[in-house]
């Protein structure tokens, strides 16, 4: 193909943009050297404020109270993904279920109950060390994505009202405090002596959306022919 | 300031559109559309209460969390931000009525219309009331999946893959602008405007230089400027036509809005005059190319589609206009750039309606085909005609408003070339848009069945153009707003 013009114009775009990315580094690593003393020192801000976050590590008062409305439309971002998969009707590949050996079925069934029990501890640990809703929902939806391979869920080929219900669930909790701190003053103003208890709903709430989101991504889309030589039976 | 007592519909302005929005979805496929006509009402509402507690009170903030920046994250409203969202819910209300009627005729790329047009609302809103870098990036990342998702929806290949390329380009811009606010970060420590609006002008590094330009970049490739442009005709053109009013009214002004806001505020210390020209000169080719693409396009969506291309350079004349100019000239300069963006919100989203009713009623997307639509829809044709006065910049429409304050401007600061510019778009618009008009009036061909179009998607239609319209008769008042 070389020396056709097709292939002259791609590869003049192919410096082209070399160029530019070449361009842009070196601008990156000008600005890095030259950058000055930063006036605001924000990790100072949330040691100070800690105690009346309602929890006692620091990421977690950052995500869940002081910064707290970022995640709540971070957690609509989630959501969205989801639907907009939904909407598009794309099914992805990895949906096939596989030949389920007994080997991976032996393998599931011993794994996810305890993937279950690592989720609850790291919901359980994300208010005094790191961890937290998002880790502990990743956990769990690979347990689905786990099961799903291993042939014992079901593709979701049009999720029903109990199963869209559980994945909004996390988030209206989440909008319904974010709506109740306005009897406070502010949106998502938690009342201080039960922000802790409110920080634990909201995380728990969403462990279990943001699972079942995450696990939709995987999950979601039609059903595939199952294939024959694989055998073993969900 | 409101009293403590009053009532801030501010808050609610973001929440009430995620609530309906999660509803919907609950709710599953197709269902929602009441509930979204009842929650878009009372935004609509909402936004007048604010618009009129901005108006009487001035700008204010609202701490979320009770934090306040930079350790929280502050919303803010002022007369700009107001007026968007009172452009937000305008122009939402009456497309969510249209849209009942166009899914009940066409229910293709329907079934999630509602939560993913609930969450497109919110976002809006959110990201016009955003006073803080990073929350700014979330309701931009929020507001890209919701416009791809519904792209998507209408679930064929040609669909899938312009919703593909929208995401890759709205991706692309915003991780151009989340690099310009880490290395903003990096330098001055927060992310909220109100704090690092004094930081970058008492020390404007080489970091805040290189962030104005990835910013600038990254919402000109988001706002479709030529020659980034290259996303948005198949993607407002292949939609449904609800989608497609939704994503050329509104889903580009917010990216618009964002990189306005910014340039006039945060980065005004390091704006320099030729970069502003860049931008016009880009804005000048976007009506240029936008508008002769519109004139050789066969099919109807596509031809409007590339008129809001050519639409969208108007908006950018405001950046030569406006910078390092007079006071007067630049003062003529952002009231024009802001109208035309309102203006073509409901002249835009009053196009596609009517588009949409031409389509439902001969049953395709072909100009050459439109035979016998002045007799049987004929206030859909008139909805079409009454967008493009505004399109063109006739008076009493708004659109002429708009380009009657840019060519204020423009020969204030002695910049005649942008008008020539404006005077060839003009001239232009007219030629789209008769091209269009031209073919309806015949009567249908023998065999082709013209179908009357539901009364609830004319009558929608039409009082967004008849908006367009009233905009230039009563623009007195969103300007005195814009004042704030």
């Amino acid at each position: 193909m070389s020396g056709s013009p097709g292939a002259g114009r791609s590869r003049i775009v192919t410096w082209a943009v070399v160029g530019l990315c070449l361009g842009l580094a070196g601008a990156l690593a000008w600005a890095m050297l030259d950058l000055p003393a930063p006036s605001t020192r924000l990790p100072g801000q949330v040691a100070a404020q800690l105690e009346r976050s309602g929890v006692e590590h620091p990421v977690t008062a950052v995500l869940l109270n002081f910064r707290g409305y970022d995640t709540l439309l971070e957690i609509a971002v989630l959501l969205l993904a989801l639907l907009g998969m939904l909407a598009a009707g794309v099914a992805p590949r990895a949906s096939a279920p596989l030949g389920a050996s007994s080997m991976l079925a032996a393998l599931a069934r011993a794994l996810a109950p305890l993937m279950v029990l690592v989720a609850g501890y790291l919901l359980w640990a994300g208010a005094f060390r790191p961890g937290g809703a998002f880790q502990a929902g990743a956990v769990l939806a690979a347990a689905g994505v786990l099961l799903r391979l291993a042939g014992f869920l079901p593709a979701w080929t049009r999720p029903g009202a109990a199963l869209r219900m559980a994945l909004a669930a996390g988030f209206a909790l989440f909008l319904a405090i974010a709506a109740l701190g306005l009897t406070e003053g502010a949106l998502l103003r938690y009342p201080e002596p039960s922000a802790g208890a409110l920080i634990l709903a909201i995380e728990s709430g969403l462990t279990f959306s943001l699972g079942l989101i995450l696990a939709g991504l995987f999950l979601a889309g039609p059903e595939l022919p199952r294939r024959e030589d694989g055998g073993g039976t969900p | 300031m409101p009293t403590p007592e009053a009532f801030d519909p501010l808050p609610w302005l973001i929440l009430l559109p995620l609530a309906w929005a999660t509803a919907a979805f609950a709710l599953g496929p197709g269902r929602g559309a009441r509930l979204a006509i009842a929650g878009l009402a009372a935004q609509l509402a909402l936004a007048l209460i604010l618009a009129g507690q901005v108006l009487a009170g001035g700008a204010r903030a609202h701490a979320v969390g009770g934090w306040g920046a930079p350790l929280g994250i502050d919303l803010m409203v002022d007369g700009l931000a107001a007026l968007m969202l009172l452009m937000t819910a305008v122009v939402a209300l009456p497309i969510a009525i249209y849209a009942r009627g166009y899914f009940r005729a066409r229910p293709k790329g329907g079934e999630w219309f509602w939560p993913l047009a609930g969450f497109l609302v919110a976002a809006l809103d959110a990201l016009f009331l955003a006073a803080d870098l990073f929350n700014l990036y979330v309701t931009l990342e929020l507001l890209g999946l919701a416009a791809v998702g519904l792209t998507a929806a209408a679930g064929d290949r040609a669909a899938v893959a312009a919703g593909l390329r929208y995401l890759l380009a709205t991706l692309l811009g915003s991780g151009a602008y989340l690099l310009g606010v880490a290395l903003l970060y990096g330098a001055h420590g927060s992310v909220s405007l109100t704090v690092l609006a004094p930081a970058v002008a008492a020390d404007p590094a080489p970091a805040a230089a290189l962030a104005l330009a990835l910013v600038v970049a990254g919402m000109a490739l988001k706002t479709a400027l030529f020659p980034f442009h290259f996303w948005l005709p198949p993607a407002h053109g292949g939609a449904a036509s609800p989608v497609s009013a939704l994503l050329s009214a509104l889903v580009i002004k917010a990216s618009f809005y964002l990189l306005l806001r910014l340039w006039l505020d945060l980065f005004a210390p390091l704006v320099s005059v030729s970069a502003a020209q860049l931008l016009g000169l880009l804005g000048a080719g976007a009506i240029l190319w936008g508008s002769a693409l519109a004139l050789v396009q066969t099919r109807l969506k596509m031809l409007v589609a590339y008129s809001t291309v050519a639409q969208i350079g108007y908006l950018f004349l405001l950046f030569p206009l406006a910078t390092g100019v007079s006071a007067t000239a630049a003062e003529a300069a952002v009231q024009g750039g802001v109208m035309q963006a309102l203006s073509h919100a409901l002249a835009k989203a009053a196009m596609f309606a009517a588009a949409g009713g031409m389509i439902v009623a001969v049953g395709r997307d072909d100009i050459a085909r439109l035979g016998g639509i002045a007799g049987r829809v004929p206030l859909t044709l008139f909805t079409f005609g009454l967008a493009g006065v505004t399109l063109m910049g006739l008076p009493p429409s708004g659109g002429f408003s708009a380009k009657w304050l840019l060519l204020m401007a423009a020969l204030e600061s002695g910049q005649w070339w942008w008008v020539v510019v404006m005077v060839v778009g003009g001239l232009l618009a007219a030629a789209y848009v008769f091209k269009v008009l031209r073919q309806a009036f015949p009567p249908a061909e023998p065999g082709d069945l013209v179908h009357r179009v539901p009364r609830a998607m004319e009558w929608s239609g039409f009082a967004l153009a008849v908006g367009g319209i009233l905009l230039g008769l009563f623009g007195a008042g969103p300007l005195a707003l814009l004042a704030v």
